[in-house]
């Protein structure tokens, strides 16, 4: 009745997790730390920095889309720095010593901030493992009727037929 | 074909009082989590409707460094009256009370009240510029980290603390203080 | 006058509801009729009472009486009409009544529809949305009166958030409001259910479609949200994951969950407890939705004024937590399964692990919108948790979700056999192989090759289940391949519709992912004649123009693109700045957009000199984004497909023995 893929079945599912999780730790644009520029700062180096920092007098609103004067001088700040050498990750560093770490949109990893990312997890893989348990009872638990059930059968009007009687409604 | 029904089907067919105190168990865990969410909602209800009430008990503790280099903490000022501004330079309304604010500090800095400026998310070279613009003398340096800002839930500038000098917090301005009637009223609240 | 009778309207609607309550839980415990009877009455005359309050409060609106602190805080005699009537539903107190209005609206037509079916059930069906009504009822009369006076007569309004006069603005709310309003419908019969200990499948099969028509108007008013965001606020995007935004976001996510949950418990009676569960996880989200973005708990650029409705909120929640948990563990052993999960590749395991990772989803979504607050309370510092956070947590488990969606249907009942995988997986894993190839090649990085891959298997397993339907049809009936499909949607709309739907949900997916992984971005200040270029495009700043309306001025500029393969003109952009006469420093912008179905090219105006010589642009070219209205439209089709009504209804329990003993697909 268990045909042979089953058993490797549901560790397939955690490990494609367990794979996208560490895969995709690195999401959004992919982006070079920038060298020292030869050529003079643009506007648009500057939006390339702002994008990955957030306003922190708002909420939610990425640093090149707020148009607050502390945002303005930040990004000013941002100007002046790339012109001075600076590769952006120093810059997002200089911005969380001197303004907080509000403005890098998502909790620190340290602290008590670590509870924001692992708690996601635990309680996802913790309920998986007990959704897992429990379906594993019943799938490995001998039952009279599942012996009882007829193999597959893939005559196309017999599907025709089921699909018919089983979804009518 | 019939389909045969099992009430006790799963894992609840065998040990049935082990299992239902391990269910009252999970359900006791489960009660307890949402008590505290909701715990701590009704809490976070009761601060954000007094946030204009902020005045109240200790007020906590902060370092900082003034742009000349002097390290002040809160309580190196225990014994004095504290006015603790939180100001910026790119903040339009501090501008209308720059001025009341350097006036009012050199009036009473012999009586023992202290003005204190906190630069809130803020660069040096236009800080600088405003202190110079309102030749403002009382010590005034950035709160890096907003260390402080977030220590005493300001939601903007200028916010204005008056801490008695038990280190006790007395009032909260939101906004500028533009009244010296006003801000009389308040510095007798504090003096030592 | 008129106003004070408004507010007596709503004292009498209150009372009239606590009435019901009390003969709706009486008569269906005593089942005594007419005390049932009273219960219908009550829901009807709460529906009329509300909507003649609505009405009064549109006639102030209409009439501009400015005499009523609400119509002054957000009309203004400018205002075009249009949005004096949106106006009701712009600030605190309107918004409740519009959410009231829609609820015993809605209560109304569900009683009137079952008004001779489900003679146990309904009565506390009854009782429950009239209890949601009361509360409403009760926040209008005390804590929020939308016919409170100023106390004089001021000569205009102050206006309407600029933010909101804009067509979307009217219809998103609206949309969301049916989502939310509408889920409480299948909660009540889940109530009722419990209550009356009728735990078979009758409450079940009731609220398919009654929870699938709310998911629906929910599903396009967040999806109508994105598109607004993507078009009025021009940062390039269209989901911040802002609190209001998530608290929008969490009820479709269990609701979706609880959707197609209910499918397994209608055939293998298992999953009871999931169920019951799940929708009363949706009504406590919707409501506590509803709670974050009124009282200020969590701060959000959606957020109305605060006011004092928090603490009402707070009880409220606090009794369906804790009201509904000792209803559910009292009556917990009654809702054993019928049968069990034969094995892990059962579409049941299928539909398990649906429910476990829609779940995760919520709770994570919850738990990262809550922190601020756990951790200002807690520690005492604010911290933010903005996109980046979201993306990184929900991003996996939303592929792995995408996965399912298209390996569910291929599995069987019960089990699927060595067999029929490899019948059912063949064609879409090839699919899949060749997606994940071609975009391999054509932009060479690794996760979206994983994303699109998997929705090329979920658009192949559709396609592949839709044509096997119109051959088998047709081996039987002779019918030709289109009148098949046809067919398929009127026999088995709940199938095949099910399948539209997430054919429209596999096209957000690769929206998502090509804004998300291949967005192309540029700020740039062009002198009126210059251009420049960006992606395949050539854009040139040409003139600034502007346009005087009622109550703002208008200021554009005209941006021509042309494609650099071709040299041809692709189109004209117009980003806009709208500066309004009331509020000069809250000015609203228009993105200037030109959609394909490859790429938008989107610009934005942040600025521009006197006199327009030159002006400043910040620029973007959108992958595949197009693909997310599209599959906007294609999951409300998809969904009225499933959700159509169609005559011989009548299945017996013969027949489904039947099916099951035929065996699978």
């Amino acid at each position: 009745m268990l045909s042979i893929n089953l058993r490797r079945q549901p560790h397939l599912f955690f490990i494609l997790l367990l794979l996208l999780l560490l895969v995709s730790t690195r999401s959004g644009l992919t982006q070079d730390a920038s060298t020292t520029p030869t050529a003079p700062v643009t506007a648009n180096d500057v939006r390339d920095v702002a994008d990955e920092l957030w306003c922190p007098l708002c909420s939610g609103v990425r640093l090149d889309a707020c148009e607050l004067k502390a945002c303005e001088q930040m990004r000013d700040v941002i100007a002046e720095k790339l012109t001075a050498g600076e590769p952006k990750e120093t810059i997002k560093d200089y911005f969380v010593a001197q303004y907080g770490p509000q403005v890098m949109g998502e909790p620190p990893m340290e602290g008590f901030n670590w509870l924001a990312w692992i708690l996601p997890v635990v309680a996802l893989i913790g309920g998986g493992v007990f959704v897992w348990q429990r379906t594993r009872k019943m799938v490995v638990a001998p039952d009279a009727e599942t012996e009882a059930a007829p193999a597959v059968s893939p005559d196309a009007y017999q599907t025709q037929l089921d699909e018919e009687l089983k979804h009518y409604d | 074909m019939t389909e045969t029904t099992n009430p006790l089907s799963g894992p609840e067919a065998t040990a049935q009082p082990g299992h239902r105190r391990a269910v009252r168990l999970w359900q006791g865990v489960f009660v307890l989590i949402l008590l505290g969410f909701v715990g701590l909602l009704a809490l976070r209800l009761v601060q954000t409707t007094q946030s204009e009430q902020r005045a109240d008990g200790a007020a906590p503790a902060f370092t900082f460094t003034t742009f000349e280099g002097e390290t002040i903490t809160l309580d190196d000022l225990r014994g004095k009256g504290v006015v603790l501004n939180f100001w910026a330079s790119w903040c339009d309304p501090c501008r209308d009370e720059a001025a009341l604010l350097e006036a009012t500090w050199r009036r009473e800095q012999a009586n023992g009240i202290v003005f204190i400026g906190l630069d809130y998310l803020d660069q040096e070279p236009a800080a600088k510029a405003y202190l110079e613009e309102f030749a403002i003398t009382y010590p005034s340096g950035p709160d890096l980290q907003s260390a402080a800002a977030r220590r005493y839930g300001i939601k903007g500038v200028p916010e204005t603390f008056f801490i008695d000098p038990q280190g006790n917090i007395q009032e909260l301005v939101i906004g500028p203080i533009v009244s010296q009637a006003k801000l009389d009223e308040l510095l007798d609240k504090i003096r030592p | 006058m008129i106003f004070d009778i408004g507010y007596l309207v709503l004292l009498t609607a209150l009372v009239l509801a606590a009435f019901g309550i009390l003969a709706g839980y009486l008569g269906g415990h005593r089942r005594n009729t007419r005390l049932i009877q009273s219960s219908f009455n009550a829901v009807y005359a709460v529906a009329g009472l509300v909507l003649v309050a609505s009405a009064i409060l549109w006639y102030g609106l209409l009439s501009d009486a400015f005499q009523l602190s609400y119509v002054w805080n957000h009309s203004e005699r400018a205002l075009p009409a249009f949005y004096k009537f949106s106006a009701l539903w712009g600030g605190q107190a309107g918004s409740l009544l519009f959410w009231c209005l829609l609820l015993s609206g809605f209560s109304a037509i569900v009683a009137f529809a079952n008004r001779r079916h489900h003679q146990v059930l309904m009565p506390f069906v009854n009782s429950v949305l009239l209890t949601t009504s009361l509360f409403f009822l009760i926040l209008l009369v005390f804590a929020a009166n939308p016919f409170a006076r100023v106390g004089f007569m001021p000569p205009d309004g102050q206006g309407l958030n600029p933010l909101l006069q804009n067509y979307w603005m009217i219809i998103h709310p609206v949309m969301l409001y049916l989502g939310y309003v509408g889920m409480a419908v299948p909660f009540a019969f889940a109530v009722g259910a419990l209550i009356s200990k009728r735990l078979d499948n009758e409450w079940v099969r009731t609220v398919r479609r009654w929870t699938l028509i709310p998911w629906m108007f929910l599903s396009a008013g967040i999806i109508m949200g994105s598109q607004w965001a993507y078009m009025e606020l021009g940062w390039g995007g269209y989901w911040a994951w802002d609190p209001v935004e998530n608290a929008s976001f969490l009820p479709w996510l269990t609701g979706t969950a609880f959707l197609h949950s209910i499918i397994i418990q209608e055939q293998r009676g298992i999953l009871k407890v999931w169920n019951v569960v799940l929708i009363w996880l949706t009504y406590f989200l919707v409501i506590l939705g509803t709670f974050t973005t009124r009282s200020g708990v969590l701060e959000s650029v959606h957020s109305f004024a605060r006011s004092d409705v928090g603490p009402y909120f707070l009880v409220f929640l606090i009794i369906i937590l804790f009201g509904f948990l000792w209803l559910l563990f009292d009556r917990l052993p009654l809702l054993r399964g019928e049968h069990t999960i034969d094995s892990y590749s059962s579409r049941e395991a299928a539909f398990l692990a649906n429910n476990w990772l829609f779940t995760g989803i919520a709770f994570a979504t919850l738990w990262g919108t809550f922190f601020p607050m756990f951790s200002e309370i807690l520690t005492g510092e604010r911290i933010s948790v903005a996109a980046p956070f979201f993306n990184k947590v929900n991003g996996p488990l939303f592929l792995l979700l995408l996965l399912l969606m298209g390996v569910a249907p291929l599995l069987g009942w019960r089990h699927t056999s060595a067999t029929a995988f490899r019948k059912q997986f063949t064609i879409p894993i090839l699919a899949a192989i060749v997606v994940g190839i071609f975009v391999f090649v054509a932009a060479r990085s690794l996760y979206p090759v994983i994303g699109l891959a998997i929705c090329g298997f979920v658009a192949a397993v559709i396609v592949q289940e839709y044509v096997r339907g119109a051959l088998a049809r047709r081996a039987t009936t002779g019918e030709n391949l289109l009148v098949a499909v046809v067919n398929l949607w009127s026999r088995n709309g709940r199938r095949y519709g099910g399948y539209i739907v997430h054919l429209g949900i596999a096209m957000i997916g690769v929206a998502v992912i090509g804004n998300e992984f291949y967005q192309q971005s540029l700020s740039v200040t062009l002198a009126a004649g210059e251009s420049t270029t960006l992606g395949r495009y050539e854009l040139v700043f040409q003139r600034m123009e502007s346009n005087r309306e009622a109550n703002l001025i208008e200021f554009g500029a005209v941006v021509d693109a042309f494609s650099l393969d071709s040299g041809k003109q692709v189109g004209t952009l117009i980003p806009k700045r709208n500066i309004y006469d009331k509020t000069p420093d809250m000015p609203t912008s228009e993105v200037g957009l030109h959609m394909s179905p490859i790429e938008d090219i989107y610009v934005v105006l942040n600025g521009w000199d006197d006199g327009g010589a030159s002006a400043t642009f910040t620029i973007y070219v959108n992958p595949l984004t197009v693909w997310m209205w599209i599959g906007g439209i294609v999951l409300v089709i998809g969904t009225l497909i499933a959700a159509w009504p169609h005559s011989a209804r009548r299945r017996t329990e013969a027949v489904r023995s039947l099916a099951y003993a035929a065996g699978d697909d």
